[in-house]
């Protein structure tokens, strides 16, 4: 009878120890979300180390530790490697675009269909801004105003300028920026 | 207790109200419009064309909460863009310096609120120390400004105030506020194409008012350079650049042209300066972060 009080007692504090540590558990994890374009998971805290995982902006990540500008964590495929603090942000980001669908070589009526409100990509506009020029309001305005044909072919050149991914990392690279800091 | 039920029905008549008028002003193409059309086809009743202006006013209010779309926003754009070439001057003929400048933005706008979109950067020649931005993410710097620049984290401060104001939309929102007031005031005409026209070109101008001459309101600014100091943390680029920019343009306040400058289109610079310095000091290891001198002097020393 004594045993089995005893044995019942040790339950109960067992399960009061329970209820005391796992909201200090909830607690005790960090979550962040992936704010950045092209952010990924490394191997180490260095950009140059190789890429575990690439991740998405709205990704919610667990932090597992901090070392300067690198945090440790895990993604929600489970996977864990660091990711530099200026591609995440402690609440989940307001606009979370579409995933890649990876149709980047469609046709123009998808690059042109993808255009309406704020769900673009980038790569899309691009495209399709070399292709078509002013837009039809601000071309009859042009035409409107008698704006010279400099200042339009001036535009239309701005609005011609693409840049690769690749290429702006290799301009943080050789600028030492960011993650690629020394 | 029975005012408390006569207060109730009062405000959930006000509510029912505003959610009818919202309803039929949403509703007026289907029905309104062409209602009128049918009652009075030749326009010849006063009380009726009244009414129906009455009805587009009250429809100005109502979507004067919507959201623009990026494709309407791009547009406008465009149209200040051309202004702003009439205004400050052509693009200047470096390729390098413009792709320099490109590089600096999109590497911010990456990690900014709206990285689905494209941004734009051109540096142009003129006399003025300015910069501005586009709705659609068409910014404008001049020469004069980055050849005051000693660093990379100092253009870098310059562009990412600008993308902040993209990012937060403070030209569209300004733009979407008069339109309410237009709505109260102003009651619309018919959607005829010349109508839409010329309301489009009464944007533009207000557009260039706004963002060449007066600037945006001091809130949307403090806005601006708040984002601004955290995009260029996530960037890695240090974020006293911008503070050291505005000490700069507070020391040529006294001798630079003042129209159409950032200083006649921005809060006094001692003010900013006080919020960046306060709001700086929520970032750390901020000294170690980029200032990128070298490469800067060199693309500097290109525009003449």
């Amino acid at each position: 009878m004594i045993k089995i009080i005893g044995s019942q007692l040790r339950l109960k504090r067992l399960l009061i120890f329970m209820l005391v540590c796992f909201p200090i558990y909830l607690l005790a994890s960090k979550q962040v979300w992936v704010s950045s374009k092209g952010a990924s998971l490394k191997s180490d805290k260095k950009a140059s180390s190789a890429t575990i995982e690439n991740l998405d902006i709205g990704d919610e990540l667990i932090v597992l530790s901090e070392s300067g500008p690198w945090y440790k964590v895990q993604s929600p495929s489970g996977k864990k490697g660091y990711i530099y603090r200026g591609k995440i942000a402690s609440e989940k980001p307001q606009y979370i675009p579409a995933k890649d669908s990876g149709n980047s070589g469609g046709s123009l009526g998808s690059l042109l269909g993808g255009l309406t409100g704020s769900n673009i990509k980038a790569n899309s506009a691009d495209t399709s801004r070399s292709i078509r020029g002013l837009s039809p309001d601000a071309e009859t305005y042009a035409q409107n105003s008698g704006t010279p044909q400099k200042f339009r072919s001036a535009l239309h050149l701005v609005l011609s300028m693409t840049l690769s991914d690749q290429e702006i990392d290799l301009f943080l690279k050789t600028g030492k920026i960011g993650e690629y800091a020394e | 207790m029975k005012y408390f039920i006569h207060k109730t029905i009062t405000r959930s008549m006000l509510v029912f109200f505003i959610v009818c008028i919202g309803f039929f002003a949403h509703c007026k193409s289907i029905y309104a419009f062409d209602l009128f059309d049918i009652i009075d086809p030749d326009q010849k009743n006063e009380k009726l064309q009244r009414a129906k202006r009455i009805l587009d006013g009250a429809s100005n209010i109502v979507s004067s909460g919507e959201e623009m779309d990026y494709e309407s926003e791009l547009s406008l754009g465009e149209s200040v863009a051309l202004e702003g070439f009439k205004r400050f001057g052509m693009p200047i003929s470096n390729n390098n310096v413009q792709k320099y400048v490109n590089m600096i933005g999109n590497a911010i706008a990456r990690n900014s609120s709206r990285p689905d979109i494209p941004f734009y950067f051109v540096v142009v020649s003129s006399d003025r120390y300015n910069a501005f931005s586009c709705p659609g993410g068409i910014i404008f710097i001049t020469d004069t400004l980055i050849k005051s620049m000693e660093d990379e984290s100092e253009l870098a401060g310059v562009i990412a105030h600008e993308i902040a104001h993209v990012c937060h939309k403070h030209a569209i929102s300004a733009l979407k506020r008069a339109k309410f007031f237009e709505g109260v005031g102003k009651i619309a005409t018919a959607n005829s194409s010349a109508e839409k026209q010329k309301r489009y070109s009464k944007q533009i101008s207000f557009l260039q008012d706004m963002l060449f001459d007066k600037g945006l309101d001091q809130s949307m600014e403090f806005e601006a350079d708040n984002t601004a100091l955290d995009l260029l943390y996530r960037t890695g680029y240090q974020p006293q650049g911008l503070i050291r920019v505005l000490e700069k343009l507070k020391t040529i306040q006294k001798r630079a042209k003042i129209q159409q400058s950032w200083f006649s289109t921005h809060p006094p610079l001692k003010e900013r300066l006080f919020k960046c310095e306060q709001n700086i000091s929520n970032y750390r290891d901020i000294n170690n972060l980029a200032q990128v001198k070298t490469r800067f002097i060199t693309y500097r020393s290109y525009i003449k």
